[in-house]
């Protein structure tokens, strides 16, 4: 049945995660074990048994995009965390040792989610957390990949933790898993992924129908929610907006689409605008973010399962992840590459020199780095981001001309 | 005293100059299998006949790895690079390159394309270590990295030949600890920088060779007296230790490092390798064991603290350095908790940050001769 | 031993920016004072030497100990001992005031936090990063940029109205930061005003990994800055008190601990 008028979906993406916190409270209030969980922990678990899991990563990223980044991350330091640390991490240690965070509160966890396959510093950071609350941690493996395919091994070892969790997590819950519902819970997860990179698809049109810095907006669901069927909804509807506007001409990028870019790594949250705005300003629009469609896990059985868990950014090898990108600015015909060397995360910024020689010459398009920090805003200079921006665009201009070689 | 001091002279000219070693290893014939920190199974290389070479930076100047890393990654990994790019690790048969921190990851990657040349061996040590689909995983891998060094030296290794590498290296663990020991119990014949060497010279040796020599040393400590030596015992704590100047330092303060939580030194030879009929097991359930790192997670998550303070509490420290690793997460990591641990034993403490790219140690002399001044009135 | 029957010791403070020196009588009165805008590796340490025994009326000969510390304390010719700047700033802030229990020292190139006991002895400290930023240097390439005499930067900074933030604590990137505020015609009183609140943030975060126990004292060059004073003490919630001898505690605290050196022998 058809809504006289339709939610818009941006507005139904924001609905889906402001459920997901206070559905947490909810839990909270009425005595209910609450987790935090990873980003890439695999969701499907606590969903299928019923237990209320929030995001430490989300939370960190909405108070820095709130400005309340620096005052949680000097708190943490004055507790003697290093300021070399992962800035997420400052902050949700910050939180979780009890200073407040208004920019966006979480009820405080009584177990812990976490999964390294994104990096090695989750394992310490909820380790930290642990101590500091004296809660069970349940962690869930994943060691890099060197090679390209995941190996029978890595299967197997998975597979044995998969059912080592569900053990502690019925444990904590108090429930027993259902297999039916896990397989109903994984059919929404498949359904919100294949939306969600379905949505994201639409960057390929030239003009593009939307501008790619929406999608580090609507992530928040595909991290904090992909196994509700709302999610699923919300997304399909944003892939309709975007169909709807490829064939009106409009898109939600309102300004000139000069140069289309790849963004590579975690956006500046402190500073979203001041990112957005000389690409605004010299008409580069975003059309392939290599952040976003990293939560793109789609499986069939169980095997699958595991190697989708297998596969983030800073998990597989150096080749896959450089076909991952080149894939995705081939097909999102991209004119350059801006590479946010981010200070906080030593993994990403770790591949990224070797990677932009090889975009440079796989692509033959320009590439760009510029300093910055997905929370800490001290470690970012708006005079360079500009300068570097500027400087993009004069070796796109170069390079469409034909004079310029890079 | 001067038999002591000459042992202790050869293990100094051999720590100060590893590439010496190397090709002297190579001029005979040797293949030289290059160990990346941390917890590599040396065992399988020295099995396979090989030399197992420890490479954990060194100390220089980072210029050719810029073109991999930007500033914020540990030295160890960039001079790792930086070797691996000029041509210091030419004529390794190999590299065997664990991942067990954030910088890591990327290391690998990029010295495996960088430096093509060098036969490439991954280590991807599971956290999950001591669940028995965790020991699985690790005998898997071991087994892939058994093979790689199959085809390297060109023979397989027996489980008779891995067993008795085993041995070897449980031997040569054990006659390491009782070195840290007597080196404790005898500052007056041992300095910090000698105490070091000793250690850090089993990187560039092979372990029989290197067992002899401690085991002569051992015994000519034992057999001193009771030391009446007037200085101040500490503990300390870090991913190296080895930097001759801020050793000096330590010496010059009258400190003598009584025990130590170093990566390179004490926390690779805590744990041996159990009794197990399948010798690929066996070292599976070793790395199970190895614990109180902050690279590995432990479940039973507050046993760090409270090891390190035993360990403390049992070698008479007064006090504690902590080598902090610059832009180690792991370490930075850890270190709220180890403070506050120390600070509920009234341990006093410092911290100072090092790299292999170190020159000036005005800062870290005036920390350390502080400290001292501290630990005195204590 | 000097001709007129009084025991004189001379400290030493050979910092990384300037020389200071102290003679005391009988470990009590301080005879002379001298500071010479110049430190380790130039003439500056000697002439500061030259300057406070003139000011003193004494000769070299007349001194029963010289005690050096600071940065380029192994490098003074003829001290009789030499100890590190955080014993001697400690010993020194607790002779001007005898309740401190934290001092803070921000000094030309590393700022320290010192805990001392209720015996008066430092029992822990913690030292800075190896990082310009919050220390005297910042304050340096600040004021150059601002085209400012770094001594009127606290009076300045008492006209700000209006709150500007200067963020980054790499100074290299705060550099560009004041730039763009002046480009923006931002006031200088209040960029003055936002990077003494920089210094204290940094300052207070060094700080609180000590823990603030009042008494708090400030030490050291940046002392003087009444602007950095006021911020750090909005930033920790804690009166600070100084002296207009505060840049001479390590001088003080070098020849206190001489004097005690001496009559021990």
């Amino acid at each position: 049945m058809e809504q006289e008028e339709k939610k818009a979906a941006k507005i139904m993406l924001r609905e889906v995660v402001d459920q997901v916190y206070q559905e947490a409270w909810d839990a909270k209030k009425r005595g209910e074990p609450v987790g935090w969980s990873s980003s890439k922990f695999p969701a499907e678990i606590a969903e299928t048994l019923g237990l209320k899991v929030c995001y430490p990563e989300n939370q960190a990223a909405a108070v820095a995009a709130k400005h309340g980044g620096q005052r949680m991350c000097e708190a943490a330091e004055g507790m003697g965390y290093s300021n070399d640390i992962c800035a997420y991490a400052r902050i949700s240690l910050a939180y979780a040792a009890g200073e407040e965070a208004e920019e966006k509160p979480m009820p405080q966890p009584d177990f812990l989610l976490c999964c390294n396959n994104i990096c090695n510093c989750m394992t310490k950071w909820y380790e930290n957390i642990a101590r500091m609350h004296n809660i069970p941690l349940i962690m869930f493996d994943i060691p890099y990949n060197n090679e390209t395919e995941v190996s029978e091994e890595s299967v197997a070892y998975l597979k044995g933790q998969f059912y080592d969790v569900i053990g502690q997590l019925e444990a904590i819950s108090s429930r027993k898993w259902d297999e039916e519902r896990f397989e109903e819970v994984c059919k929404n997860s498949n359904r919100t992924a294949k939306a969600w990179l379905k949505a994201c698809s639409y960057c390929q049109y030239e003009p593009s129908p939307l501008s790619g810095f929406d999608l580090f907006n609507h992530m928040a669901d595909v991290v904090t929610a992909r196994c509700k069927p709302e999610t699923a909804e919300a997304f399909e509807a944003l892939a309709e907006e975007y169909e709807q506007a490829v064939k009106d001409g409009t898109s939600t990028w309102r300004y000139d689409e000069n140069y289309r870019i790849m963004f590579e790594g975690i956006p500046c949250w402190p500073v979203l605008r001041t990112l957005f705005t000389p690409l605004k300003n010299k008409g580069i629009n975003t059309t392939a973010v290599v952040y976003a469609p990293a939560f793109g896990f789609v499986f069939n059985n169980l095997e699958e399962m595991m190697k989708a868990y297998y596969k983030a950014p800073n998990s597989v090898c150096l080749e896959t992840g450089v076909k991952w990108r080149e894939g995705i600015c081939r097909e999102n015909k991209v004119d350059g590459v801006l590479v946010h060397y981010n200070r906080s995360c030593k993994p990403w910024s770790g591949y990224m020199p070797e990677m932009e020689r090889r975009f440079r010459k796989d692509l033959g398009i320009p590439v760009v780095g510029f300093d910055g920090d997905q929370a800490d805003p001290r470690n970012f200079s708006e005079a360079q981001y500009t300068t570097r921006v500027d400087g993009l665009f004069e070796l796109m201009e170069e390079n469409k001309k034909g004079r310029g070689s890079v | 005293m001067t038999t002591i001091k000459e042992i202790l002279s050869r293990f100094q000219e051999i720590a100060s100059n590893p590439d010496n070693r190397l090709q002297g290893y190579i001029k005979d014939g040797k293949k030289v299998i290059g160990c990346f920190p941390y917890y590599v199974p040396e065992e399988l290389v020295s099995a396979a006949d090989m030399v197992p070479f420890g490479i954990w930076g060194a100390e220089g100047t980072i210029s050719a790895a810029k073109e991999y890393f930007a500033a914020f990654y540990c030295t160890i990994a960039q001079m790792n690079l930086e070797m691996g790019l000029t041509g210091k690790l030419k004529g390794l048969s190999g590299v065997i390159v664990p991942s067990l921190c954030d910088t890591l990851r990327p290391l690998s990657q990029n010295f495996r394309v960088a430096v093509p040349d060098i036969p490439f061996i991954f280590v991807a040590h599971p956290q999950n270590r001591k669940k028995e689909f965790g020991v699985q995983y690790t005998v898997d891998i071991y087994g892939k990295i058994k093979k790689q060094l199959e085809a390297i030296a060109g023979h397989k290794i027996t489980d008779e030949k891995l067993t008795a590498a085993i041995d070897v290296y449980n031997q040569s663990r054990a006659a390491r600890r009782t070195f840290v020991r007597l080196a404790g119990e005898h500052p007056e014949a041992v300095t910090p920088a000698e105490r070091s060497a000793v250690l850090k010279s089993s990187f560039f040796m092979t372990k029989q060779e290197h067992t002899v020599m401690v085991n002569e040393l051992n015994e000519l400590l034992m057999a001193l007296p009771n030391s009446d030596w007037q200085g101040i015992r500490i503990f300390t704590s870090g991913i190296l230790a080895d930097n001759k100047n801020l050793l000096g330092i330590l010496e010059e303060n009258n400190l003598a490092v009584a025990a130590d939580d170093v990566a390179a030194e004490s926390r690779g030879i805590r744990v041996d390798v159990p009794k197990h009929p399948d010798p690929l097991y066996a070292l599976a359930l070793q790395f199970g064991e190895q614990d109180h790192d902050p690279l590995l997670h432990d479940p039973e998550l507050n046993n760090r603290p409270e090891y390190i303070i035993k360990q403390i509490r049992s070698c008479n420290a007064k006090g504690v350095v902590i080598l902090m690793m610059q832009f180690c997460d792991p370490e930075e990591m850890e270190y709220p908790d180890l403070k506050k641990a120390l600070e509920q034993e009234a341990i006093p403490h410092i911290i100072i940050g090092v790299d292999q790219q170190m020159r000036d140690f005005a800062q870290a002399r005036t920390q350390i001769q502080a400290f001292a001044d501290v630990l005195s009135m204590a | 031993m000097g001709n007129d029957g009084f025991s004189y010791t001379l400290g030493i403070d050979v910092g990384s920016t300037s020389s200071k020196c102290v003679v005391l009588k009988d470990g009590k009165e301080i005879v002379s004072k001298a500071l010479v805008p110049f430190g380790a590796g130039t003439s500056g340490p000697e002439r500061a030497r030259k300057e406070v025994l003139e000011q003193a009326g004494l000769l070299e000969t007349d001194l029963s100990y010289t005690l050096a510390t600071g940065y380029g304390r192994n490098m003074v010719e003829g001290a009789d001992a030499q100890m590190s700047e955080l014993s001697c700033h400690a010993r020194g802030a607790c002779e001007l005031f005898p309740d401190v229990r934290t001092v803070i020292d921000i000094g030309g190139q590393d700022a320290k936090v010192l805990r001392i006991n209720s015996n008066g002895m430092m029992e822990n400290f913690v030292m800075n990063d190896k990082c310009a930023a919050g220390t005297g240097r910042f304050l340096e390439v600040m004021a150059r940029v601002l085209e400012v005499d770094i001594n009127e930067m606290a009076v300045l900074s008492a006209r700000s109205e209006k709150k500007v933030d200067i963020s980054s604590t790499c100074t290299v990137f705060a550099e560009s930061e004041v730039i763009s505020q002046l480009s923006n015609n931002a006031d200088k009183c209040d960029i003055i005003s936002g990077i003494h609140r920089s210094v204290a943030g940094r300052t207070g975060g060094l700080a609180k990994r000590l823990g603030v126990l009042p008494q708090v004292v400030m030490t050291g060059g940046v002392a003087r800055n009444a602007g950095v004073v006021k911020a750090l003490e909005e930033e920790l919630k804690v009166p600070i008190f100084t002296s207009p001898l505060a840049q001479y505690a390590g001088a003080l605290g070098a020849a206190l601990f001489g004097w005690q050196k001496y009559i021990r022998n």
